[in-house]
């Protein structure tokens, strides 16, 4: 399953990324595999999502958060 | 290492590590900001001062997450740590680190070890760490990582003195050497360090020592942290004779960027590209895989030296960005603080506006009585005072904007802002972090198009630099109210003025207009590279008055240089049009006049006023706004319009300065005001009213919309580095205004 199959507050781990650009930007930011992510909620308008994820707080846009491949915890 | 005298120390960390808190600390006052060559990114430079009345140079680079850049700021950090020739080039690092947030940022630090660049790791925040029960282990940290590492807290100023006795060190084994210093048993001694502290430990020393050593022959290969893999070393090998670098790794990132590195040649850059694709080099599966091989590294170490309890439940920052960022909740809160900052920005700017004002209109009086007169004080009078004048009346308001700008930024609300309104904004091929420039343009767009450096995407770059002089900046005011006064009768409309209303239909005529300019600019303009919103959302902090402070600083400077100047200057051009024309005519003009006042049997004052406007229409300015009359009388403009639409480019408030002039308002005048005379004035061959409230409406619009400020222009042109962009957006929006006028005043 992808980030945004997550319900609000729910927690998963980082399995895989389809987008091998994405990817290298997302490591980039500590979204590692194994790394444990929270999904918070939408933006306003949509397109853009809350994630947490060690502590942390991250905005990504939809296809973003659609290329991170999780499993649920 | 050659011997040196002057160390430069290059600060670099990701966004929000403290990094611009900690070059303040370490520098105060003793910075300033100039430009990178060849590039429009702000370069700050500092001095530190250390023991024994030494010194080293501190140049704060753009925050960056990795070697593997996302925005034009990032790349430039990439073009100067990728080139030792590069004049920047520092001497070692200053690594910013959030500490509360170790991890993701050792990432870069690793990095820039291995391009041979000494390192010294500061984890900021330490205060906010020591709140969170976090304990860092920094000794066993520094010697695993093979760089010293300190704490310190930006707040309480602890850690600092240490950091200072740091940067002593480093400074002494840079200049000294490090195979000198190593022969040299004393230099410890030299270290002003008090004994029991942690770095006096000569272990300590020698990482300095160690690091200071790296680009010495014999160490030339060794990669600290990623070890090259086979097609890697391969393409390195073959290159690394023709390229210039310290480092195995150095070079390895001067060929994944060769597309764009601006020191490489371009017979090196096709020769790279051809041996890329000969070896099979990828770069993107490359890049992933130095990252994930870097993270396995140096994860242990942080999961060995860096304990802390788990916190349990929200914290502070979740309960906020609950509100704050709420589906209904988060955007009402954003629509009430734009409203509350653009309503303290007209209360509050008003009064020392007005002071500025009558300062240097009795300044020009002054200077008129003790000036012996002819044309140098006229130029003084009239030309130079009113146009620093015109510069420093903006002043109070965009420090104002500015002031809340910072202080939302420095909170950490503006990213939030940028996550909520993300969507839209890409709707109109924008970027949230366009909307905060599009705010600034509120105040003036010089500054506002010079945030838009944070947009890492050109094309949504490109757009809002085209689209912001559209948001109604504060030159337009003085304007609107002017015309207002014609357009609109001053009743009631339910508990609203009427001209209120004008004037905010008349702000967010421009903010629509700029929208659907973006819209239209979004399917003309390509795009190079994917846009990308990543974006970190960072703890809530207590605002600090120096950084803000600092900030604002740096944009109303950046207003006063990049704006003042021109407006000067276009100001003393516009005065000698205005001043100077065929001489003939003009003695003319001045005959006809005093004649006229004599038949009529005016006063002295009335006369002066009247010579002067009668001058002003037989002047070079006088000429231009016949000459351009016909273009614009379908908009239901005159000569005079003409004149102030032509001046009206210094800044755009010059136009209620013309109109003074033109309709022989002397400045002492108290009798009638600009706007009854210019209510008064009758169309010689119709009869009617100039402006009658169909020309006001279209004038109204043609300010809305037409780009007439050169400043503007100029900025454009320097932001986006080609002459292009700046005729296209006096063109677009020259186009917007003559039709919206045109339709205007057909309407009516």
């Amino acid at each position: 399953m992808h980030l945004l199959q997550l319900r609000k507050n729910e927690a998963a781990r980082i399995i895989d990324y389809l987008d091998k650009e994405l990817a290298s930007r997302l490591l980039t930011l500590g979204l590692l595999p194994e790394t444990k992510v929270k999904y918070i909620r939408k933006a306003p308008f949509g397109g853009a999502h809350y994630i947490k994820f060690n502590g942390h707080a991250i905005a990504l846009r939809e296809n973003e958060a659609l290329s991170i491949i999780v499993e649920k915890i | 290492m050659s011997l040196k005298s002057q160390i430069k120390a290059g600060l670099i960390g990701n966004p929000n590590s403290g990094k611009s808190s900690l070059f303040n600390n370490l520098t105060g006052l003793n910075q300033h900001v100039s430009n990178f060559p060849g590039i429009t990114v702000d370069k700050k430079t500092g001095i530190v001062k250390l023991p024994h009345s030494t010194f080293i140079e501190l140049i704060d680079f753009p925050g960056c997450y990795s070697l593997y850049p996302n925005s034009g700021e990032e790349k430039l950090v990439v073009e100067i740590l990728s080139n030792p020739k590069h004049p920047d080039y520092p001497d070692f690092i200053i690594f910013v680190v959030d500490a509360t947030d170790v991890r993701r940022q050792l990432l870069l630090a690793t990095q820039i070890r291995d391009l041979g660049l000494p390192v010294l790791m500061v984890m900021t925040m330490k205060d906010l760490a020591d709140k969170r029960g976090m304990h860092f282990e920094t000794g066993g940290m520094s010697m695993t990582m093979g760089f010293p590492t300190l704490l310190t807290s930006n707040v309480s100023g602890e850690g600092l003195d240490e950091l200072k006795d740091y940067l002593f060190a480093f400074r002494k084994v840079l200049i000294k050497g490090a195979k000198a210093t190593l022969e040299d048993n004393s230099w410890g001694e030299d270290f002003h360090l008090k004994p029991g502290e942690s770095h006096h430990n000569p272990a300590f020393q020698q990482l300095i020592v160690r690091q200071a050593g790296t680009d010495s022959k014999n160490q030339q290969d060794s990669a600290f942290f990623y070890d090259l893999n086979m097609t890697e070393k391969n393409i390195v090998a073959q290159l690394k004779d023709k390229l210039n670098a310290k480092t195995d790794y150095q070079a390895l990132i001067q060929i994944h960027h060769s597309e764009w590195l601006e020191h490489l040649s371009h017979e090196l850059k096709d020769e790279i590209t051809e041996t890329k694709l000969q070896i099979g080099f990828k770069s993107i599966p490359l890049q992933i895989d130095e990252t994930l091989q870097r993270y396995n590294k140096f994860s242990p170490v942080v999961n060995r030296f860096l304990t802390f309890k788990i916190q349990k439940g929200f914290s502070i920052t979740d309960k906020i960005d609950r509100l704050v960022t709420h589906k209904i909740l988060g955007p009402a809160i954003f629509f009430l603080i734009m409203f509350l900052v653009f309503q303290i920005i007209f209360s509050w700017a008003e009064l020392p506006m007005n002071w500025i004002e009558s300062a240097f209109g009795s300044l020009s009086i002054w200077a008129e009585n003790i000036l012996p007169g002819g044309w140098f004080s006229d130029l003084i009078v009239q030309g130079v005072i009113p146009g620093v004048g015109g510069v420093m009346v903006f002043i109070p308001q965009i420090f104002l904007l500015f002031l809340m700008i910072g202080t939302m930024e420095e909170i950490g609300y503006m990213s939030r802002v940028v996550f909520m309104f993300d969507q839209i904004m890409k709707q109109f091929g924008l970027n949230g972090r366009s909307l905060i420039s599009l705010i600034s343009g509120g105040a003036c767009a010089i500054p506002a198009i010079m945030s838009t450096r944070t947009i890492s995407q050109q094309k949504e770059r490109l757009i809002t630099i085209l689209i912001t002089p559209l948001i109604s900046c504060s030159a337009r005011i003085p304007v609107y109210t002017l015309l207002i006064g014609f357009a609109v009768p001053d009743v009631q409309v339910y508990i609203f003025n009427a001209r209120g209303l004008a004037f905010m239909g008349l702000y967010l005529l421009g903010i629509l207009m700029a929208f659907i300019s973006a819209l239209v600019m979004k399917y003309v303009i390509k795009a190079k590279e994917r846009s990308f919103l990543m974006l970190s959302l960072p703890e809530y902090k207590r605002p600090r008055i120096k950084n803000i402070s600092l900030f604002v600083r740096e944009k109303v400077g950046a207003f006063i240089i990049q704006a003042g100047k021109i407006i000067l200057l276009i100001s003393i051009v516009l005065w000698a049009l205005a001043s100077y024309g065929p001489t003939e005519k003009m003695d003319q003009a001045e005959k006809d006049a005093i004649s006229f006042s004599q038949e009529n049997g005016l006063g002295e004052e009335v006369t002066g006023n009247l010579i002067a406007a009668k001058k002003i229409e037989a002047s070079y300015a006088g000429h231009l706004g016949k000459f351009i009359e016909p273009a614009i009388k379908p908009l239901g403009f005159d000569w005079k319009i003409g004149i102030a639409l032509i001046t009206s480019f210094a800044a755009r408030e010059v136009f209620v300065g013309t109109m003074a002039t033109i309709y022989a308002i002397g400045s002492e005048s108290e009798n009638l005001s600009v706007s009854q005379k210019m209510a008064a004035d009758v169309n010689l061959t119709t009869g009617e009213k100039v402006y009658s409230p169909a020309t006001s409406w279209s004038l109204l619009i043609f300010y809305v919309f037409a780009l007439q400020c050169l400043s503007t222009i100029a900025i454009t042109r320097r932001e986006t580095g080609t002459w292009k962009w700046p005729i296209v957006q006096f063109l677009y929006m020259g186009v917007l205004a003559y039709v919206g006028s045109y339709f205007v005043y057909q309407l009516f």
